[in-house]
């Protein structure tokens, strides 16, 4: 549905005539029914690959498409259920105000807008901020009602960056519940995010961005065992895991601790070995996720 | 979800926009000029015809009184980056903003009606509304304001270019006026420059080819600030 096809986008200082690659050379691929997540550092790209996707820059070489059309004339048709990074309404607009306007330009009708924004105000909570104007919010606050609006209008395409970006523990929780009601077959929903453990829990894949290129596409974790991930071994006593093991270190700061870089069969394997031969295991957990693995490698950092 | 698809579904909102912004703005205005003219007429033997009084008001404040329905209109969008919640919907930005400048076009003329009421209240006389004053405000709303929704792409304080642009323009043209020569580089200026100075509420309502010329610019800016809309891109960088 959301293709990116070699896209790439180059800023140019009108003054100094400096060039900043943003985004090259971007092939991607994003189909009805799946989440799709977006990682990446800093200045890796991300942004600019979602004001591509709304049409909000124009790319400088390839093309992006949605539905085969260019995003502008997609989003004046159809609309798009997008959160910015940084959610952006006129300060003095009280909640509810704000969300009704933004449900008329999402096509909600009349006789439906004050009910559809009263239910959305009390499912993330903005019942008891109605009184307030937009500039009175604080930070958590101001996101909810970015993913409000966002959510007006039910569309087929839903972009969400950052979205729990200030948002506490338990909104953070909602939040994810709230994207697994989005999903729909016909829905795609896309989410950049420096979170990656968020982005492990949601995303069916995950691309990950640097300086502007795209490094890898992971699949949803789980889904595979192949790939080689960090393990903690923690035993009781001695063991000698490293003749089982071909990457593996001591674990700084943890007495019979291992680190351990291999896949769930390599470590099952080299686990059954040592427990064959008497060691107690005291833990065996990964040292973080392989989203993280993958970013790591894909970075380089 | 049954989706409301009229192109005129955010009228309501512009209006309220328009309402609460400009057009207040107009009616303290006129009746603060009212409660002028009514002291005027207790301290003076000869006073100002309503017409005559519409006609100075206009010309003293028509620029003003369409860069204050104007201004801000996109660029104030743009600037505050709130166009990413707008234009994410299902609307066409060039729609959304002429619009919102027609809006601004109804609330420039009402002002003289305002201004009007004021009159019979006080003075007890007519409106002074004439065919002729309104064409004019029409016709310098959509040049000022075309102008102004046109430099709207360049700055975020296109009202003070607009307001730069119309005085020099002036000038200039009050050089020409008094048989003035001017030197070789500011002749194709003056020609280029739109012609605010044809703009003349107290004159009668132009007609011919001064009237195609200043309708022709304007709508030829209308049109340039619309299109621009479409095909510039909104944002200027990742965030922006």
């Amino acid at each position: 549905m959301i293709q990116f096809e070699q896209a790439g986008k180059t800023y140019v200082h009108p003054l100094t005539r400096k060039r900043v690659v943003a985004l090259e050379g971007l092939d991607l691929a994003m189909q009805r029914g799946e989440v799709f997540g977006i990682a990446g550092p800093n200045g890796a790209g991300k942004s600019t690959l979602i004001s591509l996707l709304m049409g909000f820059l124009h790319p400088t070489s390839g093309r992006v498409t949605i539905d085969g059309r260019a995003p502008r004339t997609y989003i004046e048709a159809h609309g798009i259920g997008y959160l910015t990074e940084l959610v952006a309404l006129p300060p003095r607009w009280k909640v509810p105000t704000a969300l009704e306007r933004i449900a008329t330009l999402a096509g909600v009708p009349s006789g439906e807008r004050r009910a559809t924004v009263t239910a959305l105000m009390e499912r993330l909570g903005l019942t008891e901020h109605a009184a307030k104007q937009i500039r009175q919010l604080s930070k958590g606050n101001l996101q909810r009602v970015g993913l409000a609006q966002a959510l007006l209008g039910e569309f087929d395409v839903v972009v969400l960056d950052e979205p729990t970006h200030g948002l506490d523990p338990l909104w953070t929780q909602r939040f994810r519940d709230i994207v697994e009601s989005l999903r729909r077959p016909d829905r795609v929903i896309l989410i950049a995010s420096h979170n990656l453990d968020e982005l492990e829990r949601l995303a069916d894949r995950v691309a990950i961005l640097d300086k502007g290129r795209l490094q890898r596409v992971v699949a949803r974790p789980g889904s595979s065992e192949s790939a080689a991930m960090r393990w903690r071994i923690v035993f009781e006593g001695e063991v000698a895991l490293a003749a089982h093991l071909a990457a593996v270190e001591p674990f700084p700061g943890i007495a019979n601790g291992w680190r351990a870089q291999a896949t769930r069969p390599e470590v099952s394997r080299a686990l059954a070995a040592v427990l064959g031969q008497g060691a107690v295991l005291v833990e065996c957990s990964p040292d973080e996720s392989r989203l993280e693995s993958a970013f790591r490698e894909a970075v380089q950092r | 979800m049954n989706r409301d698809q009229s192109p005129f579904r955010y009228l309501g909102w512009h209006a309220l926009d328009v309402a609460r912004g400009p057009l207040v703005l107009y009616l303290v205005v006129s009746a603060m000029l009212s409660f002028i003219s009514w002291k005027m007429a207790q301290a003076m033997p000869v006073v100002p015809t309503p017409d005559v009084f519409q006609a100075q008001t206009a010309d003293a404040t028509l620029t003003l009184a369409v860069l204050l329905a104007t201004a801000g209109i996109i660029s104030a969008d743009r600037h505050n980056g709130w166009y990413r919640a707008w234009f994410s919907k299902p609307i066409a930005p060039w729609w959304y903003y002429l619009q919102r400048w027609l809006l601004g076009l109804g609330a420039v003329l009402l002002a003289p009606v305002f201004l009007g009421i004021g009159q019979v209240i006080v003075l007890k006389s007519g409106t002074g509304i004439t065919a002729d004053l309104l064409g004019t405000i029409a016709l310098g709303y959509l040049l000022i304001g075309s102008t102004a929704l046109l430099l709207a792409h360049v700055t975020q304080r296109e009202w003070l270019l607009v307001f730069v642009l119309a005085a020099a323009q002036r000038g200039l043209a009050g050089l020409v006026k008094l048989g003035v020569e001017l030197p070789s580089y500011a002749e194709p200026v003056f020609k280029a420059l739109p012609p605010f100075h044809l703009i003349a509420p107290e004159e009668p309502m132009l007609t011919g080819q001064p009237l195609l010329h200043v309708a022709a610019y304007g709508l030829a800016m209308l049109v340039a600030a619309l299109v621009l809309v479409e095909k510039r891109a909104l944002g200027s960088g990742g965030r922006a």
